[in-house]
């Protein structure tokens, strides 16, 4: 089994499944974050998103950012998985999952990794309204 | 020399398109190329500014000065926004 996994698909995501697939023995804790599709945006309701990826290039960034993360914290494991296409409300985006020795190290990079996620995996969401879509811009 | 363009989210409902092949004089520059590239599409920098838009080469974000070469694939695409 791999011990880092990244990958992006288009059917739902089994966050426990996802969280529990490596569970290294020098370890203690995962923390892990479900992102999912919230209905309001800064006061306009979303009907359901569309997400699109530059898939081999966000693969690898992915990876990137993982090895940085090993680089910068005390952690074993990393897993990123991001769903794309349709999603309806409520239903999960983002899984990271990170495997450490000890909790804290572990709360601190996935922190890190989905603000950096955020930053630089070629993602792209599209909000559509009951009365229109738009392609969200990033930061 | 010939390299593919790729365009995703916005920039591909901009263009009209998901890719395609341009041709750029030998020895152009990453910067030179998305000049080019700004040139044949004006959509892309027609609400935004052209510091905006991300690009990459051969899957790796872009150094402006980075050598392109015959074959190559870029891309030209908004901030991102996964999660």
């Amino acid at each position: 089994m791999r011990l880092m996994f990244f990958e992006l698909t288009t059917e739902p995501l089994d966050v426990g499944a996802i969280a529990r697939r490596v569970v290294p023995e020098e370890c203690g804790a995962t923390v892990t974050l479900d992102g999912y599709v919230r209905r309001f945006t800064k006061g306009r309701e979303t009907e359901h998103l569309v997400y699109e990826a530059y898939e081999p290039m966000a693969l690898k960034e992915m990876d990137r950012l993982a090895a940085a993360a090993k680089e910068k914290f005390e952690i074993s494991n990393v897993s990123i998985v991001h769903r794309l296409g349709k999603l309806e409300i409520g239903e999960t985006s983002v899984v990271i999952s990170v495997a450490a020795p000890h909790r804290r190290a572990a709360f601190e990079a996935c922190e890190w990794l989905i603000k950096e996620l955020k930053r630089t995996v070629p993602i792209w969401k599209k909000e559509v309204y009951a009365d229109g879509e738009v392609w969200v811009e990033g930061e | 020399m010939h390299v593919k363009v790729l365009f995703f989210g916005a920039t591909a409902d901009e263009t009209g398109t998901t890719e395609s092949t341009i041709e750029l004089p030998e020895g152009t520059r990453a910067d030179a190329a998305l000049t080019e590239i700004l040139d044949r599409y004006p959509k892309l920098t027609a609400s935004r500014d052209r510091s905006s838009l991300l690009f990459a080469v051969n899957q790796e974000y872009a150094r402006a000065d980075e050598a392109v070469n015959e074959g190559d694939e870029l891309a030209v695409f908004t901030a991102v926004s996964g999660g």
